[in-house]
């Protein structure tokens, strides 16, 4: 059982208040796909759940830990937690492979050998069964982001978070991304997918939240929000979007 | 109350003396102050008791006597070879075996020999020293043992200059502060020519073999020595008035070796091993014996080279060892997320790279014991000057090749539940060492030559072991290219090498 409960969570840089009061749940195999204009707070809020920002208020609870507990292992959250990043982030020191298999032989959890063997079978999952041993150099971007998102995958997460993962690829480059994604849900993973591809929140997520200005402006079935937005804001959101 | 010679700079820059001299200011001036009080009190009995003590006693026989004398103040005393010779030396030695007395000679360096003699740390002290009134009420002086004075040399192919009258609208070299200098000026309006001051022997020589000055002024002695070493000069004047040197011993004192000392001197010069020794170091070279070829000068000064080489070497390994050490905790403190550490960190680089690396050198090495009374000795001031020196710049080093990594490196590294110490292992820093290779390789050629600043403090490394070679034979020029080929070979070939281990890790 994977969940998510948010409850009140605020964050402020010095003075400047990012996220104002939110209130979100995601329940176990449950996508949800967050919108908004720039500047809304939607990295922040996906950083605070597998809390690479401080929390300033409020509380984030990953299954049953605490994240606002000091006495918890952040470690150990994060290994359930998988995040895949608009700038994909990977080692470029490293081959495609190592870096798949460097959290889980660091952590202890596989021998190398084991975790090799992991990690072709999570590259064959993303198509790059081939690109095991290339350095990130010379693998095209949505190469990458598979890449990436199979290492996110590393640890067996059973949360992933996406932050505009294709944002930074060209167009041609989008759909094979999107697609791993999209089998990832169909697999029931519980994910949080902030994302400016409408058309891709419309067909794979379970609720839409929509963002703006550090709160949740509102929220619920792609239906609803995409083809009966009620607040303004939303609709002159999806007007400029669309 | 001495007047120290200007004419002794030798190796050491003004500045290092100044330094000393600043640092002992305290000490020196105390005993300095004090001693004549001490001196006048006692000069009645001290002298009655020499007065009544004439003829000498032979008491001296069989008696070991502690004489100091200067470092380096060629040709009365310097190091050849590990040994101390020179004019002083082997009058000293000559007159105590005559004698029947032993002596037990200690280099302490001219003032440091004198406030030794004051506080009776030594019975004499022989150090090639003026007789002079202001030193008479200290000490009591020997019959002179050698007569200085002014000389003018030119260089050796120079038959234009043979007298002052030659010298009419041309540059003359002196060394600055020195008597040289003085006569020189009482003399210039007169014979209408230009002085230039200048710090050393050395580097008046090679302003006149250069044409930049026709002649030079200087002492009788160190004029004779040098061309006797074959500097490229030749003498064209008699000597000049000048001022003559006496064996002292402290007021009232070690009459019977004062005593011993005279004798010794007047039979020295009457059997004539007195002018045998003068000759051996200030007689001119009976026909111009051609200077040995530059293969000659580069095999002779080999192997005091390649000692200095050895010492580079070592300073610059073990300084950037420290350095590194220091640089990783310094640089992991800038990183940090803790105000104290950053604070202490910042302020280090701040003062390391703030100040000039020889007024450092200065400090560890004669400002450092002053302050905790514990001595230093020279190659552990000179690593602890250079690794702290060179870890103010690795530290910025460091830092900069940590922050030039991306931090949503950290993150993704984080993100995966890895601690922040794994992270910083696995994945910053194999990235940063990366960026910081060739700033490394920059920062260790940067270190090597800087330790041939340390050859102001007798750190005895390269620069300083060519220094001493140029001293003594005079061929600057030639001495100063081997020394710089060296640096040349040593630094290329440590940069193909870093390079390459660059290009074979660092993929
Ligand atoms: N580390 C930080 N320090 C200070 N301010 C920050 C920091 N990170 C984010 N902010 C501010 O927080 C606000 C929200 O940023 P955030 O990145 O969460 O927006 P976003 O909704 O993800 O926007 P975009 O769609 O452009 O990615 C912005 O005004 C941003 O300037
Ligand atoms: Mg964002």
């Amino acid at each position: 059982m994977s969940t998510i409960h948010v409850k009140g969570l605020t964050k402020s840089f010095g003075g400047n208040d990012v996220l104002k009061g939110i209130d979100l749940d995601v329940a176990d195999g449950e996508v949800v796909c967050v919108i908004g204009p720039s500047g809304s707070g939607k990295s922040t809020l996906l950083r605070c759940l597998n809390k690479l920002e401080e929390i300033s208020g409020g509380s984030v609870v990953i299954d049953d830990f605490d994240l606002t507990d000091p006495k918890v292992d952040l470690n150990q959250v994060r290994q359930r937690i998988g995040m895949v990043f608009q700038h994909f982030n990977l080692f470029p020191h490293m081959s495609a492979i190592e870096n798949i298999m460097l959290a889980p032989v660091e952590l202890k959890k596989q021998t190398k050998a084991e975790a090799r063997q992991s990690a072709l079978q999570l590259l064959t999952r993303v198509g790059l069964e081939e690109k095991a041993d290339a350095r990130p150099a010379s693998l095209s971007g949505g190469q990458k982001q598979r890449v990436a998102i199979a290492r996110s995958l590393a640890m067996n997460p059973g949360i992933m978070l996406f932050d505009e993962a294709t944002s930074a690829l060209d167009p041609e480059m989008v759909g094979e991304v999107l697609q791993v994604i999209k089998d990832l849900a169909r697999e029931g993973m519980t994910m949080v997918v902030v994302t400016h591809e409408m058309g891709f929140a419309r067909e794979v997520s379970d609720r839409v939240v929509f963002m703006a200005d550090g709160v949740i402006c509102e929220e619920g079935t792609p239906e609803q929000i995409f083809s009966h937005p009620e607040q303004p804001r939303l609709q002159d959101f999806l007007a400029k979007v669309l | 109350m001495h007047k120290p010679r200007p004419s002794r700079l030798t190796r050491i820059v003004p500045a290092a003396i100044a330094a000393v001299a600043a640092l002992s200011l305290f000490g020196g001036v105390a005993a300095a102050a004090a001693s004549p009080a001490d001196a006048s009190h006692e000069t009645a009995g001290g002298a009655l008791a020499a007065a009544a003590s004439t003829p000498p006693p032979a008491d001296v026989k069989g008696k070991t006597f502690t004489i100091g004398t200067d470092t380096t103040f060629a040709p009365f005393e310097f190091r050849s070879g590990g040994d101390l010779k020179g004019i002083d030396m082997d009058l000293i030695r000559s007159i105590a075996k005559l004698e029947g007395f032993s002596v037990n000679i200690k280099s302490l360096g001219f003032d440091a020999a004198l406030q030794a003699l004051q506080s009776n740390q030594v019975d004499g002290v022989i150090a090639g020293m003026s007789i002079t009134d202001e030193r008479k009420q200290i000490f009591d002086f020997s019959d002179p043992y050698f007569d200085s004075g002014i000389q003018m040399a030119v260089a050796k192919s120079n038959n234009d200059i043979t007298s002052y009258k030659d010298l009419k609208g041309k540059t003359v070299a002196v060394k600055r502060g020195s008597e040289g200098e003085a006569f020189a000026n009482s003399i210039k309006n007169k014979y209408h020519f230009t002085v230039k001051p200048l710090d050393q022997s050395a580097t008046m020589y090679d302003d006149v073999k250069a044409g930049n000055s026709v002649a030079v002024f200087d002492d009788y002695p160190v004029l004779a020595y040098g061309i006797r070493q074959n500097n490229g000069l030749k003498a064209v004047t008699a000597k000049e008035r000048g001022s003559s040197y006496g064996f002292a011993v402290n007021k009232g004192q070690n009459q019977e070796l004062l005593a011993a000392f005279n004798t010794g001197l007047a039979e020295l010069k009457a059997n004539g091993q007195y002018q045998k020794i003068l000759d051996r170091y200030l007689k001119a070279p009976d026909e111009a014996a051609p200077n040995s070829s530059f293969f000659a000068l580069l095999a002779n000064s080999f192997p005091a080279l390649m000692k200095g080489l050895g010492l580079t070497m070592l300073a610059t390994v073990l300084s950037l060892i420290f350095a590194l050490i220091i640089g990783i905790v310094f640089g992991f403190f800038k990183v940090g997320s803790s105000l104290v550490l950053r604070g202490i960190a910042t302020t280090y680089v701040a003062i390391f790279r703030g100040t000039p690396l020889l007024v450092q050198a200065f400090f560890f090495y004669f400002g450092l014991p002053q302050l905790t009374g514990v001595p230093i000795d020279v190659l552990t001031a000179g690593i602890l000057t250079l690794s702290l020196n060179a870890g103010a710049y690795m530290t910025e080093i460091i830092r900069g090749g940590i922050q030039s990594i991306d931090p949503g490196q950290l993150e993704a590294a984080r993100s995966l539940g890895l601690g922040y110490v794994t992270s910083m292992r696995r994945v910053v820093i194999p990235q940063a060492v990366k960026v910081m290779t060739p700033t490394f390789i920059n920062q260790f050629v940067i270190t090597l030559k800087d330790t041939s600043l340390l050859a102001v403090i007798g750190f005895a490394e390269l620069t300083y072991q060519g220094q001493q070679i140029y001293a003594s034979n005079f061929r600057t020029g030639e001495t100063l290219l081997i020394v710089a080929a060296l640096y040349f070979i040593v630094i290329m070939l440590l940069t193909q090498l870093s390079n390459l281990l660059d290009r074979k890790f660092n993929k």
